[in-house]
């Protein structure tokens, strides 16, 4: 840390900086002039806080996306029909069951038992032919998504969340001071947000750990860094692809009753979730999780804060950064040179 | 790990280190893998016109030298300069285009394309209008060029057989047709005798000796009767380092180098 | 990306007939039927069925030549022929006459191509930064963020509506709508882009960069620049697809973000590799097959009692069935089935032309 603030004096400066300003801004009371220049400061923290909750979901979808291509080099078109499929699923289940948490647990096995198949049946049969794969998933995005228009119609469907979910939660960060009573009026926000966050980041570190400290988390990194010498081990490659494919698969259903609960599901959302995938893994880095919690962040704050201040321009914004990143470090930000 | 030192250079050689006259000029030149310094600090000097064997046991390097020299990798650490021309981080194709050639040790061509069209292609690599979206005429200057280089390596009655389906020999001689089109200034060519049968060494070593003065090499090669009859120096490489620098008949009467070059290619 | 073609071999062919000697009986056939087709068709087939087929092989064959010639499967064409299309709509007449800027189709239609070419250009400069499968997400990507900005920005692109009302010039007092002049419009354009491909292919450029597919460190080892010759595939492509983009406004009158969705940016995919990517011609064809169930589905599906609807269905598993079982597309089926009757054939001296 000190080697690279040694390196890097200005850039370093800079970045410290930054922050500081951007705590600044999250932490103390706006003045005047600023609120008469960006409006409230509730409109800028609740873009904030939106694109942080919004990265969560981005991330619960992009990790299984990116674990997936980085250990098994398949990039699964169809993963955006996986989190919509997870949603109707998960819809389904809550309202027959009445019951929002019972359906996490089903969804993850229906879905992840659909991704298992895919891999068992179709893409391990064409192995190292990516661009054929990549076709593959294709097809099988376009035909689950007239399935599912089929059965669950074009209309879009909102999964009730549970009571405790509902409502406001005051967080500890201050929205305005009154100025003739000088009482501090705190943030209030969703709490089912808070808690999607809050999950988010569990399952995150969890899969991280998983990664870093266990050993099918050494076998898994390893395959990621070099397939031919893990299958040249003798260890049953196949299986640990399955084990991944599955828990990706899983992982986008569950992520898909999530968005059902704080957004909602129609056609088209599938696109919306693979497209926000790729734009995480590219700028995050193909097969690091960290990089897709990176470009999570970065991509739905961007995306939430563009669509409060420059709402005919928002995409401009998550594109340039995705070309920058492209232009100047095409591997992605934790991407490893391949 | 630095046993041999890089000796001083041979005054038989006759060489300063003054850099504007050299063809290729190499300084301090290290490859790292990961942590495998695959070559360390490695300087060589070669003249215009000069030919040069590189010598050494599998995995001293060599390939690897060729490699930071074209630029498919850029060297760690070090200096390369073309007549005179700081050329260390130059991308491969500005390298050729100033009169740089190599071939490849395990044959690297266009497969499902024909004779006469790789060698084609290698002429307008190096020429202009390589965007040109208009055919080329039958009389296109370089069509006969490629047809006279096609000659050269004895493969005009196979020129429109696509590549893939020729013989190995053959596929080793089209390399080195490649390698000579254009106006080379300098060329690698590494292990070009590898798997040819022995009219075809014969037929090697006809082109080598009779290229035109001017155009120096450096080859690579494991078989010495080929090497040391065609060059007219000699560097020896092992574990990624320069040991031995000299004339063919030095190096062939050195017992260090017999231990060690010909205990490492027997193993 | 495992897409070796035999490469057509061009220095020097020995063939001293003239060219169109060298031209085999069948093209004249079809040459024949295209043609003549405007006496016997009624307008629906030449402006719905045809038109549409010699668009979406445009659009296609701008794919073909990227993906079969320079080993890129971009994404991106569909886009591009969008871009094209919505220049024609904003720099010439449209019933949004607050954004149109009606000038004069001189001006529109060379910049729409400039522009559409511009936009191809820079995204391949961002494409090419990374190789292989890359592209396909990168493009992707790029077509996405273009969709979602012509649905969400009114001040260019006039939101969702788009346009309508985007006409033809009346060009030589020919209504270029009428089903007839519209049909001989799109084949002439279809045909020199087919022609343009294929002439390119044998090209310095077009082998080149068949060579970049190929083997493109050794292009670099050759003098070439792979990564100025793949954007410079870019910038062409982008030729074919605006070609095309036009061709789509005018027949649909109006272009809104749906014309250049996700649905249809994979649709163009769809109808290269279902023809065949190897091949020029497979874009056409792919189109063809594409369009003709699009036109009958309803009717197929309806007599299984289906609704029209589950027109995507077929055209999925259709796909699934292409690339699972013959990943060169129909004319790889058509190769195969040649190949084997010739070998059946052999010595009964039957060859067919
Ligand atoms: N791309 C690479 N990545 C990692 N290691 C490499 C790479 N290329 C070469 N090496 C390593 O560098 C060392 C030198 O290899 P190089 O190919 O240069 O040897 P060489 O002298 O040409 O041997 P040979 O006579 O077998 O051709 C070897 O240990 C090799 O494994
Ligand atoms: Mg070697």
């Amino acid at each position: 840390m000190d080697d690279i603030i040694k390196r890097n004096p200005l850039r370093s400066l800079i970045i410290a900086i930054l922050i500081a300003v951007f705590l600044w801004l999250v932490f103390a009371p706006w003045p005047p002039e600023l609120v008469a220049k960006w409006g409230r400061k509730q409109i800028f923290l609740n873009a904030l806080l939106g694109g942080i909750t919004l990265g969560a979901l981005y991330f619960l979808v992009a990790a299984g996306f990116t674990l997936i291509f980085g250990l098994m080099r398949v990039v699964n078109l169809a993963h955006g029909s996986l989190f919509l499929l997870g949603g109707y699923l998960g819809y389904e289940i809550s309202s027959l069951t009445g019951s929002w948490f019972i359906a996490f647990p089903v969804v993850f096995l229906v879905v992840g038992l659909l991704g298992l198949l895919m891999q068992r049946f179709i893409f391990s049969k064409m192995e190292g032919e990516e661009l054929r794969q990549t076709l593959v998933s294709i097809g099988i995005s376009i035909v689950l998504a007239d399935l599912m228009l089929w059965l669950w119609g074009g209309q879009s469907y909102s999964i009730l969340a549970p009571g405790f979910l509902t409502g406001p939660m005051e967080l500890p960060i201050i929205n305005s001071i009154n100025a003739s009573t000088g009482a501090t009026n705190w943030l209030r926000y969703p709490a089912v947000r808070v808690w999607i966050l809050i999950a988010a980041i569990v399952i995150g570190v969890a899969m991280w750990l998983v990664l870093n400290r266990t050993a099918l988390g050494m076998l898994i990194r390893a395959g990621v860094d070099d397939r031919e010498m893990l299958a040249a081990s003798g260890v049953r490659i196949q299986l640990v692809f399955l084990a991944v494919f599955g828990f990706g698969a899983g992982l986008a259903g569950m992520a898909g009753i999530i968005g059902g609960t704080f957004q909602s599901l129609s056609p088209g959302e599938d696109t919306r979730f693979l497209l926000a995938s790729l734009v995480v893994v590219i700028v995050g880095g193909m097969g690091s999780i960290v990089g897709a919690a990176i470009g999570s962040l970065i991509i739905g704050v961007t995306e939430q804060m563009g669509f409060v201040y420059a709402p005919t321009y928002s995409v401009v914004f998550t594109f340039l950064i995705m070309a920058a990143v492209l232009a100047f470090r095409p591997q992605g930000l934790l991407g490893a040179r391949r | 790990m630095n046993a041999p030192v890089t000796p001083p250079r041979p005054v038989a050689l006759g060489q300063s280190h003054v850099s504007a006259g050299n063809a290729l000029e190499l300084r301090g030149i290290t490859k790292m893998f990961g942590a495998l310094a695959a070559i360390s600090d490695v300087t060589l000097s070669v003249r215009p016109g000069e030919r040069r064997a590189v010598l050494g046991s599998n995995g001293a390097g060599k390939t690897t030298l060729f490699n930071c020299i074209t630029g498919d990798f850029l060297p760690t650490t070090g200096l390369i300069r073309f007549f005179g021309e700081d050329v260390t981080t130059f991308p491969p194709h500005e390298r050729i285009r100033r009169g740089l050639r190599r071939t490849y040790q395990i044959s690297s061509l266009f497969a499902g394309l024909s004779v006469i069209d790789n060698v084609y292609l290698a002429c307008r690599g190096v020429s202009r209008n390589r965007f040109s979206l208009i055919r080329p005429r039958r009389d296109d200057a370089l069509v006969h060029a490629a047809e006279t280089l096609v000659e050269a390596v004895h493969l005009t009655a196979e020129k429109d057989r696509l590549v893939g389906e020729l013989a190995y020999g053959q596929q080793r001689q089209l390399e080195i047709a490649l390698a000579l089109s254009g106006a080379p200034r300098f060329i690698l060519f590494d292990e070009p005798a590898a798997g040819l049968s022995p009219t075809e060494r014969r037929d090697l070593v006809s082109i080598l000796t009779t290229l035109p003065t001017h155009i120096g090499y450096i080859i690579i090669e494991h078989d010495m009767d080929v090497a040391l009859r065609v060059v007219e120096s000699v560097t020896m490489m092992h574990n990624g380092r320069i040991f031995k620098e000299g004339r063919p008949e030095e190096i062939e009467d050195d017992p260090e180098v017999q231990e060690l070059y010909l205990g490492g290619g027997h193993e | 990306m495992a897409m070796t073609d035999q490469a057509p071999r061009f220095v020097n062919r020995a063939d001293q007939k003239l060219w169109f000697e060298r031209i085999p009986a069948p093209w004249w056939a079809l040459a024949v039927v295209l043609v003549f087709l405007p006496v016997v068709a009624n307008s629906f087939w030449l402006f719905q069925v045809m038109g549409w087929t010699f668009i979406l092989g445009m659009i296609g064959l701008s794919l073909m030549f990227l993906a079969g010639y320079g080993g890129m499967v971009s994404l991106l064409q569909m886009t591009v022929a969008g871009v094209a299309g919505y220049m024609v709509a904003i720099l010439g007449t449209s019933g949004t006459v607050t954004v149109s800027l009606g000038l004069v189709w001189w001006i529109v239609i060379p910049a729409a191509f400039l522009i559409a070419a511009l936009f191809a250009t820079i995204s391949g400069a961002l494409a090419v930064r990374t190789e292989g499968i890359y592209t396909i997400m990168i493009t992707l990507a790029i077509a996405a963020a273009f969709f979602y900005f012509t649905r969400q920005n009114y001040t260019i692109f006039n939101g969702y509506s788009g346009f309508n009302l985007v006409l033809p010039p009346q060009l030589f007092g020919v209504n270029w709508r009428e089903p007839v002049p519209f049909y001989y419009l799109s084949l002439v354009l279809a045909a020199l882009s087919y022609g343009a491909v294929v002439y390119v292919s044998r090209s310095p450029f077009g082998l080149a960069l068949q060579g970049v597919r190929d083997n493109p460190r050794r292009m670099a080892a050759l003098g070439f620049n792979v990564t100025a010759h793949r954007v410079a595939a870019y910038a062409l492509a982008s030729v074919f697809a605006s070609a095309g983009g036009i061709l789509l406004v005018w027949q649909n009158a109006q272009i809104a973000p749906g014309t250049i969705g996700m649905s249809a940016a994979i649709d163009v995919l769809v109808v290269a590799v279902v023809g065949g990517m190897r091949r020029p011609l497979g874009p056409f064809i792919g189109a063809f097959i594409y369009v003709l169930l699009q036109v009958f589905s309803p009717d197929i599906l309806g007599f299984f009692g289906f609704s029209a609807e589950r027109f995507k269905l077929i055209i999925g598993l259709g796909f699934l069935a292409v690339v699972l079982f013959s990943p060169d597309g129909v004319l790889g089926l058509w190769d195969r089935w040649r190949a084997r009757r010739r070998q059946q054939g052999g010595q009964a001296g039957g060859g067919v032309a």
